[in-house]
């Protein structure tokens, strides 16, 4: 058997523990050594508080019960997310975890809907969607294991209390042999010749040596930024917002199973519900907005008076042209950061973490297992990074800057193409590796307001009135099952309400 | 509303236009889409063969074919893989065998488990863990029904005649409603697009949209500006297809035979009632009839003297679909005949034309998707056929000394480079070919990954003794209660 790699991970905010946790998780601390440095006087962003449903691998992957984890982070169920005011002021649409409809005629549901609307039947698109009807009724239960059913046409994810839940797989790690230590990380000793990290030097004048070392340190990315000087490719061109006030407040309003999102003047309001509190935030752009006006408006915005003073964060969009170099690995914050739009950053965590397991290399790393690594995940964040374009690009909001900003700027090539066949035929391509299946895409053009011109051709087989038939069928059915539902109160009471102690530990 | 397509008009010949016009009039023709082909004289001989994957079978469905008519009227035989012989310079041989999915125990590759094994010690090569190509080797095929997740449920692809399967769907195409003319004489193109195709007799074919299935030739979008074809020569260096018959093998063996000779590889492939040869090589390393001199040698067949030789030259068109034009086959991208490829890749423009049909007449963005889809698929089939002759260990001949050298693909580098470190398979969008494939012949060409995933070293080596044995017993029974490749094709 082969000696133990020995890793260093630096960082203990989401992404340094759920490095942890995974890797000694899932490959069992005799294939390897984790130590963790973290600086308390530094800290953790602490927010990230929306996730999505791949997550749920991952905690599979660990063995974590579900309902326990909820539980101990104050969780509540997500279906999706409501853009309002987004496409134009006044509107609202929902991107959903499921699929709208199915296929009929042999094409997809997208063309028929078209068609019907076309010959003077216009139905909500989200009428055929079992996770928004869901949702709009503030109503969760889990996907039916027939598949044939429409309550298995959706997915789930958390809202959760990121910190709780680092701090939930701190002790899952530390259990099982993750060694943990307190100090801050002064230097950073490169091999004179090869230039691979050799060890990490910590105020106090501990040095920690290793095989290889995760860089988990945030924005400052001090491994891979600092010391290896891999260079950042800036995206804020297309994604120009870079900062954030964050404030939670008590639970106010209806506790609904999905994020909203909310348009503002220089960027967006998140609203996360959680089990014992609201989480509140305005992303925005400093270019233009000022900070004094952004904190106003998010806390006059605000369901409920404010538990604290609204905290500010900076960031750029972008990534780091390698996320793994030598032997040093960047995940979280410290490799790239896409705005929590589509609350994607946790899910890139996680996949970095699945990757690097696959791709686990040995004390001597070879470049070629980096080079796939680095390659899947270039793909996710291009794909991601396109996707969150489209929101800000598609608008017809004329009442502010930003918003006109993003509407005449150029777009990656690789988006507009998509653009140009939604709006040319309702087509959207499928890709293997990376985010947003079809479905996500659909409701997003259409609800940033992108209507088809056309349809498949083949959609017209079908005579006109034996589709709208099935249409409406779909559709009454889609209602009656959402109505059957129980509250998501109701739900989160019944399966993993959060002890009052977990509650007042926040 | 803008006008639909109402018209199609295929030019072309063989299995690309009629499977082509086929697949549009079924998918189209219940929204009143007309489908006419005028037909170019065939290039199919009667030694010609087509091999095809089993993904042919999706094709199929698509356009309504019965597997056993289709054989019957194809001299048809069902195949479990193709063998390589000679790729090595020695006389290592190995199946790429065409299992439906990876082996995996509990959600990890059974090659990493494999792969340690062998570091350990193990002997048994890593083809013996493949129904599929244990399957091939002894005859046999697999029924297709059944658990898809057993052992045994194994895929099959097909040699057919060549001029029997273009009849077989000509004649199909006919009763759907297709028309057919020949006489072509030439295209009328405006404004690089095609305005109509002009007949020997004067008369004109107008239509929305034309279909270059003419191979090669590409008559039609060889005529538009932008059409320029990026060669691949370099990669691929047969410049010569031959084709020939010999008597038909009994028993019927269940896979093809892909031999390496100095000037390229000669390609064997049993039929009903003869053996089909096709050999790719270059003109620079031998003449026609050497080749054919050195596959009797090689195979101790007598081959008939209907031998037939034609160029090649393999590469991409850079934008096969254009204007109101778009290529398919042949006409779009060729790749030599080696992994049983070339209806697939008709097959993939096909669908894809299905799934992009134009939605008005006039106006066609689909062109950029199409042409995106076309150039992955051909991409990633090129890296396939190209890793064979990378990894090939013949030395001291000039053909395979160059082959050896690594000069690009980009694309293919990374695969080989993950493969060796880890035994892992870089998949790309548009597949063809699965890991298990992959894994089969670049373990079969001898490139042994250098390291395993560290999860298989939680599994005690007794134990995974144990798994191996059990593995290889499961499998030798699954195949003994498979029919051989005869009793398959005359059930008792
Ligand atoms: C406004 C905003 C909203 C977000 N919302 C979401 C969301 O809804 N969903 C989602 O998935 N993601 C969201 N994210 C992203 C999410 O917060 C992060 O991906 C996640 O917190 C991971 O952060 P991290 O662990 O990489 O970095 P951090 O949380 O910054 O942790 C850095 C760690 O490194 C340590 N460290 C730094 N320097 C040193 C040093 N010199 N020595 C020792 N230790 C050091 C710190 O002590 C700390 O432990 C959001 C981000 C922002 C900015």
């Amino acid at each position: 058997m082969r000696k133990p790699l020995e890793i260093v991970i630096v960082g203990g905010g989401t992404a340094g523990w759920m490095a942890a946790a995974g890797l000694v998780g899932i490959l069992g601390s005799d294939s390897v050594r984790v130590r963790l440095v973290e600086s308390d006087e530094i800290g953790t962003v602490g927010v990230g508080e929306a996730t999505l449903p791949q997550m749920r691998k991952f905690n599979d992957a660990l063995g974590i019960v579900e309902a326990d984890m909820m539980r101990r982070t104050n969780a509540s169920f997500k279906l999706g997310i409501e853009f309002v005011d987004w496409g134009y002021q006044g509107s609202s649409y929902m991107h959903p975890f499921g699929a709208h409809g199915r296929p009929i005629g042999g094409v997809a549901f997208q063309h028929q809907w078209i068609r019907a609307g076309q010959n003077g039947h216009t139905f909500p698109i989200e009428d055929f969607s079992f996770a928004i009807t869901a949702a709009r009724l503030d109503r969760f239960d889990f996907p039916d294991e027939d598949p044939a059913s429409v309550r298995a046409t959706f997915d789930y994810a958390y809202h959760l209390d990121a910190s709780l839940y680092a701090r939930f797989l701190r002790s899952f790690a530390e259990t099982r042999g993750v060694f943990r230590s307190e100090g801050k990380v002064v230097d950073v000793a490169l091999d004179p010749e090869r230039g691979d990290v050799v060890s990490v030097r910590l105020e106090s004048g501990e040095i920690l040596s290793g095989d290889f070392f995760i860089d988990c340190s945030g924005f400052r990315s001090l491994l891979l930024g600092q010391a290896l000087e891999v260079p950042f490719d800036d995206w804020s061109k297309w994604l120009p917002c870079d900062s954030a006030f964050a404030v939670p407040t008590p639970r106010a309003g209806p506790f609904t199973p999905y994020t909203r999102s909310t348009a503002r003047d220089a960027g967006w309001q998140w609203r996360i519900p959680l089990q014992h509190r609201t989480g509140n935030g305005y992303v925005f752009s400093s270019g233009f907005t000022d900070n004094e006006r952004a904190a106003e408006t998010l806390l006059a915005n605000l369901e409920a008076p404010p538990l604290a003073d609204p905290r500010l964060l900076r960031f750029k969009a972008g990534r780091r042209t390698r996320s793994w170099d030598r032997n040093c690995l960047a995940i979280g914050l410290s490799s790239g950061f896409l705005e929590p739009l589509e609350s994607t950053s946790i899910y890139l965590i996680q996949v970095a973490i699945m990757n690097f397991i696959r791709l686990l290399p040995e004390a001597e790393v070879d470049p070629a297992l980096a080079g796939e690594f680095n390659r899947l995940m270039n793909v996710e964040y291009d794909r991601i990074r396109d996707f969150l374009i489209l929101h800000y690009h598609l608008n017809r909001r004329d009442d502010a800057e930003l918003w006109r900003y993003c509407r005449a700027m150029e777009v990656p090539d690789s988006l507009e193409r998509k653009m140009a066949l939604f709006r040319h035929r309702g087509f959207i391509e499928q890709y293997k590796d990376g985010l947003f299946s079809p479905p996500s895409w659909l409701s997003v053009f259409l609800g940033q307001g992108l209507a088809p011109l056309h349809y498949h051709p083949m959609a017209d087989a079908m005579p006109l009135p034996a589709l709208l038939g099935e249409m409406e069928m779909l559709r009454s059915n889609v209602r009656t099952e959402a109505m059957a539902l129980p509250s998501h109160a109701l739900a989160i009471e019944d399966y993993c309400a959060a002890s009052v102690a977990a509650g007042a530990a926040a | 509303m803008s006008k639909r397509v109402e018209r199609v008009v295929v030019v072309g010949r063989d299995a690309a236009a009629w499977l082509a016009a086929l697949a549009l009039r079924r998918a189209f023709g219940p929204v009143g889409v007309e489908v006419e082909v005028v037909e170019l004289p065939s290039l199919l001989h009667a030694v010609d063969v087509y091999a095809a994957l089993p993904s042919l079978a999706g094709l199929h469905r698509l356009v309504g074919l019965d597997e056993r008519e289709m054989l019957r009227a194809c001299a048809g035989v069902p195949v479990g893989g193709q063998r390589f012989t000679g790729w090595s310079g020695g006389d290592g041989a190995f199946v790429h065998g065409y299992d439906v999915q990876r082996l995996a125990i509990e959600d990890l590759d059974f090659l990493q488990y494999w792969i340690k094994a062998r570091g350990e010690g193990l002997r048994v090569p890593f083809e013996d863990f493949s129904p599929a190509a244990s399957a091939a080797k002894q005859g046999r095929i697999g029924r297709g029904d059944g658990d898809p997740s057993s052992l045994g449920a194994l895929q099959h692809g097909y040699h057919l005649d060549a001029r029997a399967y273009a009849a077989l769907a000509r004649r199909k195409a006919l009763s759907a409603g297709v028309r057919a003319r020949t006489e072509f004489a030439a295209a009328e193109f405006d404004a690089n697009s095609i305005a109509a195709i002009r007949l020997d007799d004067g008369s004109r074919i107008e239509a929305d949209l034309f279909v270059d299935a003419s191979g090669a030739e590409a008559v039609l979008i060889g005529g538009l500006a932008g059409s320029d074809f990026e060669s691949w020569g370099r990669w691929l260096p047969g410049d010569r297809i031959l084709a020939a018959s010999a008597p038909a093998l009994k028993p019927l063996p269940a896979f093809a035979q892909i031999s390496a000779v100095p000037a390229g590889w000669i390609g064997l492939h049993p039929l009903r009632d003869r053996t089909a040869l096709v050999a790719a090589f270059s003109s620079e390393q031998a003449t026609d009839a050497e080749m054919l001199e050195s596959a009797a040698r090689m195979t101790g067949l007598r081959f008939g003297g209907d031998a037939i030789a034609a160029p090649f030259a393999p590469g991409i068109r850079r934008s096969p679909w254009i204007g109101n034009c778009v290529a398919l086959g042949e006409a779009a991208v060729a790749l030599e005949p080696l992994d049983s490829v070339q209806l697939h890749l008709v097959h993939a423009g096909i669908s894809n034309l299905v799934a992009l049909f134009p939605a008005t007449a006039g106006e066609m963005p689909e062109s950029v998707a199409y042409a995106n889809a076309i150039a992955s698929h051909a991409r990633n089939v090129r890296d396939f056929q190209v890793a064979h002759y990378r990894l090939n260990r013949r030395t001291g001949e000039a053909l395979w000394d160059r082959a050896r050298e690594p000069e690009g693909p980009v694309s293919l580098a990374a695969r080989l480079d993950l493969f060796g470190a880890r035994g892992r398979v870089v998949l790309y969008d548009d597949e063809t070919f699965e890991e298990q494939s992959w894994a089969a012949i670049l373990i079969g060409h001898g490139l042994m990954p250098r390291s395993h995933d560290l999860k298989v070293d939680k599994v005690p080596p007794r134990e995974q003794m144990e798994r191996f044995q059990n593995l290889l017993r499961l499998i030798a029974g699954e195949v003994r209660a498979m029919p051989t490749a005869d009793q398959w094709l005359e059930p008792a």
